[in-house]
């Protein structure tokens, strides 16, 4: 059918943002000066409608008069010395497309049958080949989900015959060919491959492709979880698998809050008035390194709906984002092959979750950026939600035989497929190549839409379970739900978004804004006209059985048949041996300083220190009207808060407290301490807002390289340090999740182990949202106090030592058991409403937290280092659970801390000067200004100013 | 004419698909007296709900269809196309019609505003001159003119959150003047020291001509504005209750105005 193309522009006479932004982009981060103007269109591409229906929907739809031009069928960016389109390839959804075809069809035009949008870029002056492919490569077109249009496409329905299913000889295959059939595609070792020939011969027939898929998925490390299940050996010696002591050390801590700890969609804490709190924190790497705003996107949404799927549905409340890349400014030759510039996928991850999230109406208020150069070959992108859900309608809910097996959401496609046993894998130069298929762009609104209706059908109790249909797609949500009773699918019943597709790939596709339900029959109309209301499909596929079986039927023919005994407990056990490494103990002190500005502007300035701001202003954070503490506030509202805080229940004055803690960088050094340090970080985050120790949860996400023997004794490590952690504080650890593939393998076969990340997230209820506390300075003359242990001479793993190039074994030693007696006392003062600012001490030491505290306040602060020890190390050690408060004079110090360790700093100033002394001398009198603009300079040079 | 201390005015809180500042939109009108019901755009073009049943139409933030085309696009021709007699109308009998964010994008985008002549594009929200979405908060300058959501407001300098990445008030500069002459700027972006009007960044988060953040029209019951006045409705909404001293939270008296005002009125009911 014929395909009008409609081009949009704005107005000559006005600015081009867009072509503004990317031209600018073009010259500072390509160093290309060449160009002297960049114009942007876009382009509409309508199939099946007329000219005259064209130029209607362009005036009435497509442009807007007051700013833009368009043509019909014509160029509009006539006098370009060079003219680009960049389209979405076929297969990739274009979330635009939809709403082209909706408005269309409101204004009348119901003859289109599809419809595309696309980007043109018109540059001026004078362009080189080169240049060209280095724009289109570095900043404009991402080859896994795009390309540069060179010809009208003939039409944009995509076409296909439906694959068949395949059998698959596996009764007679040997451990070659087993690996081969494995490799690339399934994940699985030889011994799981053996288990599954063995099944298969057995029963004395071969396998379709739809069952070795399905047990592909269910076993792929990221599904299944093997390495956390399997027994360690340590030395020799047997330890408990880690899953196993990460859950006896909850059960162990019988937090009286604990409504669900890792048997749901995400875990879940009593709130008040007999609602919950549930929280979910995912990793989204291997994705978000070869398309990072797909693959952000979809993380995104991936943990939305475990929030979505947790009782019987939970309202999302808040969303956070943590990410580690390598520096932004790395050398273009130090990126290995296949992997993109972490520049690039930093900007388009944080893109990724900005699109979602906002358009989803989640705040986003709760994060971090980590750098260090070995995230070079992939980056760790860890996404987090929290929701709220009557406490009634918590807890995992199971299927009952005869309930119907509903598919809800987006529709099925061929994106998407293999992203679990993908994530599972090591990343390689190949990997851009051969697994495209597995990223795809997030369509937010659909999943809002299902939100919509899934909470009304939870009010109306319509729904008896429910479930992501996240990694692994239909087969790991239906697979999973069916478990204890069977359930049959009838592949031919999902609505696809184009056909084509084998019952295979139907059946593990990972389209996301899926979710899968389980819906006595009795309530399946009304459903449907909750659905129907929202703009939402929802379709029965399905049944639950009582065979204990997975039946997977395509029309009429079976083309998949497990046990569920053997889908779920047929996984051969794993042992992992566990060696620790040798680790060189350097010991290299930096020189005193002698230029006191210099040291504070690098550290201020550091990737790990600098101030944040740009990306959070990007983020809705005040969506909901729920804030009590945002991301950033003070008095020109660009000072950092430890944590955010949240009245969730419109009236209510009781809210939740969010905030995390993660250091690659101590993780590497020592595991154990770098995760100890983690736990510290996101419970003292928490604690200096306001919050009680006693009230918080925890969530673990380890990102580890691939557990070969030192690194899973460092793995084992930082699981007992986690135990430790819950030991001394008594916080529970109520979710988690493992992602164990940071590790690259470059075509020469060496291999870059990714620092390993343990990220613990915290949440928690608070009473009160208006008894909690801000980190700026609310006035001159206060007392500044120091509370909690710590000894400076543990640099180790500091920013301070990054950039002298200092090194030593002695990093930060947190005592669980004194730390809790510390973060209680903490706690205490806040409530007396005696504390007017608290700041707790993280990376760049005692100097950056007081400095965001001055920032905040519009003040400056004159402190004293005590005499004896290394004013250095006491500026800039990092040791977490220490925190900065201001108190508003002498006595109130002693009467609030005596019971734990703290010291006097000094006091808050009108002068805008940190002013420094040991020994009566000054050490150094800085203006709060200069540490101000090298704080904010890293992120501002990446994202802009704000 | 009904008894105003018993009947709560009913406020119809418009949404669809990509919706999302609806429940604190409700929540802000609940609490300044008002009765807001969410009512799906399924529902009016199906007839179970009818606009004449509310005194108050709220079209609140978020990315209706996802901003696809432009924002507030798809859902401003749905309403147009759909929804044109009954809005006419709904003006027409000097009921209220609120557009917050993305809500004012909608109205601007069905010719309600500035001139109330539904399917004619006057003006527009442009991509903001920083070419991002910004979420910050804002002082805002409060014109005085007969606009009935801010009556009592004029003069004074407020604080709300912006949260949009295509805020730029633009329109040529006939119209600009027309709107102007007329008396219809309801809120601009202000200095964080003068109080007055700005273009500089951020304080003019996405460089609105004129400063303008909010137009009322000629009646001044149809207001739209791109800051978020339901974000504003406890005291810890604001960033900085904790050190500074802001009175009452500034978006409650927007919502009490349009309360009291369809609660004396009673108009149409």
């Amino acid at each position: 059918m014929a395909i009008q193309e409609v081009r949009v522009r704005t107005t000559p006479y006005l600015e081009d943002i867009k072509g503004k932004y990317l031209l600018r982009e073009i010259q500072n981060t390509l160093h290309i000066n060449g160009i002297t103007g960049l114009v942007t269109a876009k382009v509409y591409r309508l199939e099946g409608i007329s000219v005259q229906q064209a130029e209607f929907l362009a005036r009435r739809l497509l442009a807007e008069e007051v700013f833009q031009n368009y043509t019909v069928n014509e160029t509009i960016i006539k006098d370009a010395d060079k003219l680009v389109e960049v389209a979405y390839k076929p297969g990739v959804m274009n979330p635009e497309a939809g709403s082209i075809l909706k408005a269309a069809a409101d204004l009348g035009i119901t003859e289109m049958v599809a419809a595309d949008s696309s980007y043109e870029y018109g540059f001026y002056g004078n362009l080189t080949d080169t240049d060209t492919e280095l724009i289109l490569s570095r900043l404009l077109v991402n080859e896994t989900v795009e390309k540069v249009v060179t010809e009208k496409p003939a039409t944009l329905i995509i076409q296909g015959q439906p694959g068949g299913t395949r059998v698959i000889p596996i009764r007679n295959m040997d451990d070659a060919a087993l690996l081969e059939l494995s490799k690339d595609n399934l994940f699985l070792s030889l011994e799981e491959m053996q288990a599954i020939r063995n099944y298969f011969i057995n029963l004395d027939r071969d396998s379709t492709d739809c069952e070795i898929e399905t047990l592909a998925q269910t076993w792929s490390e990221h599904c299944g979880h093997k390495t956390f299940k399997a027994t360690v050996l340590v030395n020799g010696q047997a330890k408990k698998p880690l899953y196993q002591r990460l859950r006896e050390s909850t059960n162990q801590a019988a937090h009286p809050l604990v409504l669900s700890a890792f048997e749901d969609d995400s875990g879940v804490m009593h709130f008040y008035d007999g609602l919950a709190l549930c929280g979910k924190v995912e990793t989204h790497n291997s994705p978000s390194a070869i398309e990072p705003y797909g693959g952000a996107m979809t993380g995104s949404g991936g943990v939305f709906r475990d929030i979505m799927g947790t009782g019987t549905g939970a309202k999302v409340i808040a969303s956070t984002d943590m990410f580690c890349f390598a520096p932004p400014d790395l050398p273009d030759d130090e990126v290995p092959p296949g992997c993109l510039h972490p520049h690039y996928l930093l900007r388009r991850v944080v893109d990724g979750v900005r699109d979602y999230g906002n358009r989803m109406g989640i705040p986003t208020n709760n994060g971090s950026v980590h750098f260090h150069r070995d995230f070079k070959a992939k980056p760790s992108v860890i996404v987090g939600a929290y929701g709220l859900i009557p406490a009634a309608d918590a807890g995992k809910r199971r299927p009952v035989t005869g309930d119907l097996a509903v598919a809800i959401g987006g529709r099925t496609g061929r994106d998407g497929i293999h992203g679990a046993t993908f994530s599972s894998g090591e990343m390689t130069s190949r990997t851009m190549d051969v697994n495209s298929s597995a990223v795809q762009i997030g369509h937010a609104i659909e999943e809002k839409r299902m939100s919509d209706a899934l909470l009304r059908a939870r009010e109306e109790k319509l729904i008896r379970a429910i479930t992501d249909c996240g990694a692994g797609g239909f087969a790991s949500a239906f697979g999973e739900m069916g478990e204890d009773t069977g359930v049959r699918i009838y592949l031919d019943r999902a609505p696809l978004k184009y056909q084509g597709l084998a019952p295979w790939e139907i059946w593990v596709s990972e389209s996301q804004e899926r979710m899968g339900l389980a819906v006595p029959p009795e309530h399946m109309e009304r459903l449907e006209a909750i659905c129907r209301e929202h703009n939402v499909e929802v379709t029965v596929i399905g049944e639950f059985t009582d065979t204990g079986k997975l039946e997977l039927f395509y029309h009429d023919e079976l083309v998949g048949e497990l046990t569920m005994e053997f889908l779920h407990h047929g996984l051969p056990k794993r042992v992992m041996r566990a060696v620790p490494q040798e680790r060189p103990v350097q010991m290299i002190e930096p020189d005193y300083p002698r230029d006191w500005e210099h040291a504070c502007i690098q550290v201020m300035q550091h990737l790990n220190v600098c101030s944040k701001e740009p990306i959070v202003r990007m983020y809705d954070h005040g969506v909901q009207g729920s804030s009590a503490l945002p991301p950033f506030a003070g008095e020109a509202g660009n000072a950092p808060n430890d944590a955010v805080i949240i009245a969730p229940v419109p009236g209510k004055k009781y809210g939740a407290v969010i905030a995390h803690g993660l250091n690659p960088v101590l993780n590497a050094i020592d595991p154990y301490a770098g995760s100890i340090w983690a736990a510290t970080e996101a419970v003292a985050n928490a604690v200096a807002s306001g919050a009680n120790p006693d009230e918080l949860m925890l969530i673990d996400n380890f990102i580890w390289p691939y557990p070969d023997e030192a690194s899973m004794y460092d793995l084992d490590r930082a699981v007992d340090a986690c135990v430790d952690f819950v030991r001394a504080t008594g916080m529970p650890f109520i979710s988690g999740k493992d992602s164990l593939s940071s590790t690259y393998r470059a075509p020469d076969g060496s291999v870059l182990k990714i620092p390993p990340v343990l990220c613990i997230s915290c949440f928690g209820r608070i009473p009160d949202v208006t008894q909690t506390v801000s980190t700026d300075f609310k006035q001159t003359g206060s007392v500044i106090v120091l509370v909690g242990q710590r000894e400076v001479q543990q640099m180790s793993g500091s920013s301070y030592f990054d950039i002298t190039g200092a090194a030593s074994p002695h990093v930060p030693v947190i005592d669980p058991d004194r730390l809790i007696t510390t973060l209680r006392c903490l706690y205490q003062a806040n409530r007396s409403g005696k504390v007017l600012a608290c700041h707790d001490i993280s990376e760049g030491g005692l100097l950056a937290a007081l400095a965001e505290m001055c920032l905040g306040g519009g003040v400056g602060a004159s402190i004293e280092v005590p005499a004896g020890e290394r004013a250095d190390y006491y500026l800039f050690n990092e040791t977490a659970g220490c925190f900065l408060v201001e108190l508003d004079d002498l006595t109130q110090a002693v009467e609030l801390f005596m019971d734990v360790p703290y010291s006097i700093l000094g006091k808050t100033t009108a002068e805008p000067n940190i002013s420094v002394t040991q020994d009566n001398n000054s050490l150094f009198n800085i203006a709060t200004a200069k540490l101000f603009a090298a704080w904010q300079k890293p992120m501002q040079e990446v994202f802009g100013g704000c | 004419m009904l008894n105003t201390s018993q009947v709560k005015p009913r406020v119809c809180i418009l949404r669809t698909d990509g919706t999302n500042c609806d429940q604190e939109t409700a929540y802000a009108f609940n609490k300044t007296g008002g009765e807001s019901h969410l009512v799906h755009v399924n529902q009016l073009r199906s007839g179970a709900e009818k606009l004449s049943d509310y005194q108050i139409l709220a079209v609140p933030g978020g990315f209706s269809y996802g901003d696809d085309i432009h924002s507030g696009k798809v859902l401003s021709v749905e309403l147009a196309s759909f929804l044109n007699d009954q809005l006419r109308r709904f003006v027409d009998d000097g009921k209220l019609v609120l557009g917050i964010c993305n809500g004012f994008q909608v109205l601007v985008r069905t010719g309600l505003l500035p001139w109330g002549e539904l399917g004619t594009i006057q003006a527009t929200l442009m991509e903001n001159d920083s070419g991002h979405f910004e979420c910050r908060w804002t002082n805002l300058l409060v014109e005085q003119n007969n606009c009935v959501f801010t009556q009592g407001m004029a003069g004074t300098v407020i604080q709300y959150q912006v949260a949009h990445g295509e805020g730029k008030f633009y329109t040529d500069e006939v119209t600009l003047e027309k709107i102007e002459q007329s008396g219809q700027v309801v809120f601009r972006y202000a200095s964080t020291t003068s109080g007055q009007a700005t273009q500089d960044y951020p304080q003019n988060p996405n460089g609105s001509l004129h400063a303008i953040a909010g137009i009322c029209d000629k009646t001044g019951r149809v207001l739209g504005l791109m800051p978020h006045p339901e974000r504003f409705v406890e005291t810890f909404h604001h960033p900085n209750w904790r050190r500074v001293q802001l009175g009452e939270p500034h978006g409650l008296p927007l919502f009490r105005n349009a309360v009291a005002y369809a609660a004396q009125t009673g108009a149409g009911c």
